[in-house]
């Protein structure tokens, strides 16, 4: 029935154009499944498609392999400290020089070097050192009833969990007056990491020890980020050399410590910083995007709740 | 060919006491569909204590299936557990063809499911735009891609729509109908004269929410204040961005000439919009809009951004486009108010009449129902075997679905055989019920 009434129609010389309108009922000369040449004209592909570069994503990924170096030096720290090679007071003396030298670099890197914002900082550090001092007996006990296994065990799965969500892009901590805040999922990772340190705070032999280790702990994984971003920020030059450094070492020290656990960790390196990138270089050629008028419009202002 | 009259069943998560675009569509295809002298039924979720077979005007009868909604008026998704309530409505209502609507509708997407299996041919309209970028739009065209893989003939809202669906769930675009929503311009007749005066009364209905473009109005709206000291806006509608157009109210004191009416219910629509002159539409996202209908059926002008199927709604001297950008929205605000002075409602409204008629919309949907028809039937290794074609992951997931649906399909059959379910008796409203009764109906079931 429709399909005569069609061919009639298109049959005779004088017959309208298709246009892609809705109204005036069915086109004459058109079913209503009429697919014009002009289907998914509109249609965009890979329109924000970033081209990117290898050696340019690998200097990225050098954040990444940083701090997961930061994250080693940690645990040998906590290794060391646990088989009593380094005692509480050398333990102290490393806290307090990683927060001298934290500040001395903030100070560097930031470009205004306000009496004002340095006081603020150190007051805080010490409402915090106080703190953490008045309840380091309560982590020395909190969780002593549980058997060793569970404390090794529960810890690496924390700090593979904090390393999994960490925001390597910025800091979890941010300068006062930063405008966004942190995202659900690199706080969950700093909580994951400073239960891990609560852990295996309760293996160790005193409570001078406990509070040594827990200002470590807490100094790197609170103010490392926020140091390397400050660096970073500063000059990605001395990132990448600092970076590098701080590979070296962590390396040698594991090294020291165990044959097995340097291949491991030069492995995830490797793989983290020459691997990764050349992946996700590789598997652009398979981006398949697409806009068209369908999509929601974005606005071009920014809303200010 | 002898004119065959069919036995529909309407399925959807969104229908009365809801109320928006889908709502009304299924409700006047339905209306004009039994007019033709089709038997309908719809089926939908309880929506509170409006529970079990109500009629509604003409004799349209609603199942409102006992299922909670339990996200946006959505039920929850179980996949098999509403398998024997339609299984048992299509035998009772002896249906021989099952239209869903709308892609976000569970129901929907398990009715025909179900349907398919039991061999019925289905039908789908889609009501929406969604991108391809993010994971919810993912989600849904992946259930999207399953549902149509199957159906016997799809239909969008317009052609932007069209392409939409066709892209997201890879349909053959033949199969795909472009049949628009209309309006019953009865309902929306512009007043009887035109609000007097120099002033210009700029009149936006719509929800305060991100994607109906709120946060252009907070920008838009002080800018044509100030440029235009003889307009004023009325502003009907509730969401959470309410909170902003207050504020920007009050930060640019504009009380007394930007007015905020709260949530209209949708038989003061009418009223509203025959106080302003200019209907504004700032959508971020429309597949359709029928706002933009009801206000041209009033006799306004209109200025909406050009977003989804915007473009093709009304034909170019109706309406005033623009880029989503305030910017650009305040140029073709500007551009309308030059327009004004040449637009009649009246003849606005009878070129309403001519361009969109819900007849016409059934007119159209009964060829789309007999091509469904005249589709092959097809074992079921035939259609699982469409499936498995859907993706590497996909496909093998949406064949397990469909073999367990047969499989429960065959053991409903067993513990409740069709000679037991009892055939509802024939019973016909009078076909010739006149235009007059059918509107005053419809006005107070929307009032309500």
């Amino acid at each position: 029935m429709a399909t005569d009434f069609n061919n009639s129609e298109i049959s005779s010389p004088s017959h309208p154009r298709w246009r892609k309108v809705a109204y005036g009922g069915m086109q004459p000369g058109f079913d209503d499944n009429h697919t014009d040449d002009s289907f998914l004209e509109d249609l965009v592909m890979n329109a924000s498609v970033v081209k990117r570069d290898l050696l340019k994503v690998m200097q990225d990924s050098v954040s990444i392999s940083q701090y997961l170096c930061i994250v080693a030096l940690v645990g040998l720290v906590w290794t060391y400290t646990l088989q009593s090679i380094l005692s509480e007071n050398s333990l102290l003396l490393l806290d307090v020089s990683l927060l001298g030298s934290g500040f001395i670099v903030l100070l560097l890197t930031k470009e205004m070097l306000s009496l004002n914002l340095l006081f603020h900082y150190i007051l805080n550090v010490s409402f915090f050192t106080t703190g953490l001092y008045v309840l380091a007996p309560i982590y020395h006990t909190l969780t002593r009833s549980i058997s060793s296994d569970s404390i090794w065990a529960v810890t690496v799965s924390l700090i593979v969990l904090h390393l999994f969500l960490h925001d390597y892009s910025g800091s979890t901590i941010r300068a006062p007056g930063a405008l966004k805040s942190p995202n659900l999922t690199s706080c969950v990772s700093l909580n994951a990491s400073v239960v891990a340190s609560v852990f295996i705070a309760s293996r160790l032999p005193s409570r001078l020890h406990v509070f040594a280790i827990m200002l470590f702990s807490l100094q790197v994984f609170l103010f490392a980020p926020f140091v390397t971003y400050c660096i970073k920020k500063y000059s990605f030059h001395f990132h990448l050399v600092f970076s590098f450094g701080l590979m070296v070492v962590t390396l040698a020290f594991v090294y020291m410590l165990h044959e097995l656990l340097f291949v491991l960790l030069l492995a995830i390196i490797i793989f983290v910083s020459v691997v990764c990138p050349y992946w996700l270089i590789k598997i652009q050629e398979y981006k398949f995007e697409i806009n068209g008028p369908w999509d929601e419009a974005k606005l071009c202002f920014d809303i200010t709740d | 060919m002898a004119y065959q009259k069919h036995r529909i069943l309407m399925v959807s998560d969104f229908f009365y006491p809801n109320f928006g675009g889908v709502e009304s569509h299924i409700y006047y295809l339905s209306q004009c569909l039994l007019k033709l002298g089709h038997k309908v039924v719809v089926m939908t979720h309880a929506y509170g204590n409006r529970s079990g077979v109500r009629y509604m005007t003409g004799g349209l009868k609603v199942y409102y299936v006992p299922w909670r909604p339990f996200l946006m008026q959505n039920t929850l998704p179980t996949f098999y557990g509403t398998l024997p309530i339609i299984r048992t409505i299509l035998i009772r209502e002896k249906i021989s063809l099952v239209h869903g609507h709308q892609a976000f509708s569970t129901l929907c997407h398990e009715a025909l499911m179900h349907a398919r299996t039991m061999g019925y041919k289905v039908v789908f309209t889609d009501h929406s735009l969604y991108g391809f970028a993010d994971v919810g739009s993912i989600h849904m065209n992946k259930v999207l891609q399953f549902t149509l893989a199957d159906v016997s003939q799809a239909i969008c809202v317009s052609h932007t729509s069209k392409e939409n669906t066709v892209l997201r769930s890879g349909v053959p675009p033949e199969k795909v109908f472009v049949i628009p929503n209309a309006v019953d311009t009865a309902m929306f007749k512009p007043g009887p004269e035109r609000p007097r005066g120099n002033e210009i009364v700029i009149v936006v209905i719509s929800r305060l929410v991100y994607r109906k473009g709120a946060d252009l109005l907070v920008e838009v709206i002080p800018e044509v204040c100030h440029l235009f000291p003889n307009v004023r806006f009325i502003v009907g509608g509730d969401g959470p961005k309410r909170v902003r157009l207050e504020e920007m109210r009050e930060k640019h004191s504009l009380q007394d000439r930007v007015e905020m009416l709260g949530a209209v219910p949708h038989a003061r629509v009418r009223s509203v919009l025959i106080s302003g002159h200019i209907f504004l539409n700032s959508s971020l996202t429309e597949a359709f809009c029928i706002a933009i209908l009801e206000a041209a059926s009033c006799g306004l002008l209109t200025v909406s951004t050009r977003v989804g199927g915007v473009p093709e709604v009304l034909p170019d001297d109706m309406i005033v486009l623009a880029e989503p950008d305030p910017g650009d929205m305040v140029q073709a605000i500007k551009k309308a108010i030059s327009l004004l002075p040449k637009i009649d409602p009246q003849i606005m409204h009878e070129r309403m009449k001519k361009l969109y008629n819900w007849h016409d919309v059934a007119k159209r949907t009964e060829i789309v129902y007999d091509r469904a028809l005249k589709c092959p039937n097809q074992n079921f290794l035939e259609r699982v075997s469409r499936y498995l074609s859907c993706g590497a992951w996909a496909g093998k997931l949406f064949c397990l679905v469909m073999i367990i649906d047969f499989l429960l399909w065959r053991l409903v059959q067993l513990l409740q055989p069709t000679e037991d379910i009892e055939e509802v008796p024939e019973f016909t409203v009078s076909n010739h019920q006149d235009r007059e009764m059918f509107l005053n109906s419809s006005e107070v079931q929307s009032s309500r």
